[in-house]
């Protein structure tokens, strides 16, 4: 294990190099997300003004701030771009070089993704949970943060990203038969936005849908540490959804495993 | 060392047929053929010998070595180095193998090259005073010194080249695989990057397996060739043996105030030679001719090409690899 680590440890550090080398790139990628959480929160607002104000599916209008301040903040730790990263390697051949070093193909990227990740999770999370609890204390009128529901919000962030990356080297196999993700990538945007509850809760669905969407993978990935955070889930509700999470992960890694041992025998390397 | 026993590539490639209905057409019921990019290659190097390998554009060089280190499965057939599959055993038979592109990188774009070795350190498990030993030892063949602590996608071409050199073999690895590794390079370059290589390869018996165009590469480093041609074998031997069996060919070129130069000089007549020995091309001033200097020697043809008419600017040189391709078709020999 502490032999891995030591393999694999470097990407981590050529991910961080790497967004230190773009930090303009980066800083726009952030305002881009902060509009969408903008715009998310005026639809709504505009929705509880029509509706009368009071509670809409289990949701308050304060709750439906925080639920979109922490969608926007969960989306960002758990994004993935594997699929596209993946696809691009297959597509331009440089997926050879990787081929030819003595390490596992899935693994390297994983870490190289952390690396790029780490500096944005610390500097957005800390002061987005500050948000968070302030708006909370502001609009609830009492202080409402509780440790427990924070420790298991990582967690279960950590499971979520875990299953995104995972589904999105699957994804991204794909381009072994398509060349090319582009297209393919913005459909899985869309539908994984509806399905992951981004652009509405859940629990506005028709409740048979709910139940469905709930098992699919996709709640596991936004919605299910939101809701923990939000302290929506207790008890054995709260250990049941971790689970799924859990599972979901496993899935798609021992999918992606699978998928990997087949579609590298299609491999053509495209130019060069 | 390296066996190679009928490895055989196939492709599946799309064709599209002509304009906006091909377009269209393909969108909706694609039409594929077969590609065969390599067919049946079979062949062996021994341990710490040099192989040169060459052929045409697309001939199935890059694919070959694809196969070899284990970054393409082959459609038939197989190949085995030292003792291992590349494609069964990858991540143990990558350890004992160094691999260079020269149209890729394998270096991390934007880390200072200095880091990438580090990086490159950790994957291959190489101790901490032999990694010293072994960093020294290249810079002095490739002297990276003067652009170690850059980011790589700051280097030049030749820079990169050799810090791409030095990274395949951080490890000692015991073959060495170069795929057009002095493509796009100055001379001074080349010639530096031939003579590590050789180095390299003399100090510690590091198999190569070298693909290039650039017959001086081939001529300085390996004593050994294997040529190939849309995608099979067409010679597999060293280089002395090729030029005694196919004829010196040399490319004698000249400008002539002479009207009519071309009619002139009756080569074929003067030396009797066969149409395989000679070739005549005339365009205005400057004229081309490349002949088998087994058949005629270079002073003979020197001489009576300056008896017959006034020549300006006068050069005999070697023909290059696809001329010498090119005769090997024209006088039909296969396998």
């Amino acid at each position: 294990m502490k032999r891995k680590l030591k393999i694999y440890l470097p990407f981590i550090n050529a991910g961080i190099q790497e967004v230190a080398t773009y930090r303009v790139n980066w800083i726009f990628y952030m305002l881009g997300n902060a509009l969408a959480c903008f715009v998310a929160y005026f639809i709504w607002a505009a929705v509880y003004r029509s509706g009368g104000g009071g509670t809409m599916s289990g949701f308050s209008m304060p709750q439906m701030v925080v639920y979109i301040v922490l969608m926007f903040l969960t989306g960002t730790i758990i994004a993935s771009d594997g699929a596209y990263v993946v696809g691009e390697e297959i597509r331009d051949g440089a997926i050879a070089m990787r081929l030819i070093k003595p390490v596992s193909y899935n693994a390297t990227f994983l870490f190289q993704e952390l690396g790029n990740k780490l500096p944005t999770e610390i500097a957005i999370a800390v002061p987005m949970i500050a948000a968070v609890e302030i708006i909370r204390t502001v609009l609830g009128g009492a202080v409402q943060f509780n440790i427990t529901c924070l420790l298991l919000y990582i967690l279960s962030c950590v499971l979520a990203y875990l299953i995104n990356f995972y589904f999105n080297i699957c994804f991204g196999f794909i381009a072994f038969i398509i060349k090319y993700l582009w297209g393919a990538n913005m459909m899985k945007n869309a539908v994984i936005g509806f399905l992951s509850g981004t652009v509405i809760p859940l629990s506005f669905l028709p409740g048979a849908l709910e139940k469905v969407f709930l098992l699919l993978p996709f709640a596991s990935l936004n919605y299910t540490p939101v809701m923990i955070y939000m302290g929506k889930y207790g008890g054995a509700e709260l250990l049941y959804f971790l689970g799924l999470q859990a599972f979901w992960a496993l899935f798609f890694f021992g999918l992606s495993k699978l998928l990997w041992r087949s579609s590298v025998k299609r491999l053509t390397v495209q130019g060069g | 060392m390296i066996t190679a026993d009928k490895l055989r590539k196939e492709f599946k490639k799309t064709v599209k047929e002509p304009g906006l209905k091909g377009s269209i057409k393909s969108l909706f019921k694609p039409k594929t053929e077969k590609v065969t990019a390599v067919r049946d290659i079979s062949f062996e190097v021994a341990e710490g010998e040099i192989l040169g390998f060459i052929g045409p554009n697309g001939a199935g060089k890059s694919t070959v070595i694809k196969m070899l280190t284990g970054i393409l499965t082959p459609t038939s057939g197989s190949c085995t180095i030292n003792g291992k599959n590349p494609v069964k055993n990858r991540k143990s038979y990558v350890k004992e193998i160094g691999v260079v592109f020269g149209q890729r990188t394998q270096l991390w774009w934007d880390l200072p090259l200095r880091e990438t070795y580090g990086v490159l350190k950790e994957i291959y498990e190489v101790p901490d005073d032999s990694y010293k030993k072994r960093m020294a030892f290249l810079n002095e063949v490739l002297e990276l010194d003067d652009f170690i602590s850059s980011p790589v996608r700051t280097l030049s071409l030749g820079q990169r080249m050799r810090a791409d050199i030095a990274a395949s073999l951080l490890h000692s690895p015991k073959v060495l695989f170069l795929d057009e590794p002095t493509i796009g390079l100055d001379v001074v370059v080349k010639d530096n990057i031939r003579r590590a290589i050789e180095h390299i390869n003399s100090r510690e018996k590091t198999t190569v397996i070298l693909t290039t165009h650039d017959l001086a590469d081939i001529e300085q480093l390996s004593k050994r060739i294997v040529m190939i041609d849309k995608g099979s074998k067409v010679f597999d031997g060293t280089i002395a043996a090729l030029k005694a069996e196919y004829g010196q060919i040399r490319e004698l070129s000249f400008e002539t105030g002479t009207p009519n130069a071309v009619k002139t000089l009756d080569y074929t007549g003067h030396f009797k030679l066969g149409a395989d020995d000679l070739s005549l091309e005339g365009e205005g001033k400057s004229v081309k001719v490349r002949f088998n200097s087994a058949a005629v020697p270079v002073s003979d043809m020197l001489s009576y090409t300056l008896g017959k008419i006034s020549v300006s600017d006068i050069s005999v040189k070697d023909a290059d690899i696809e001329e010498i391709i090119r005769r090997l078709y024209e006088q039909g020999v296969d396998g």
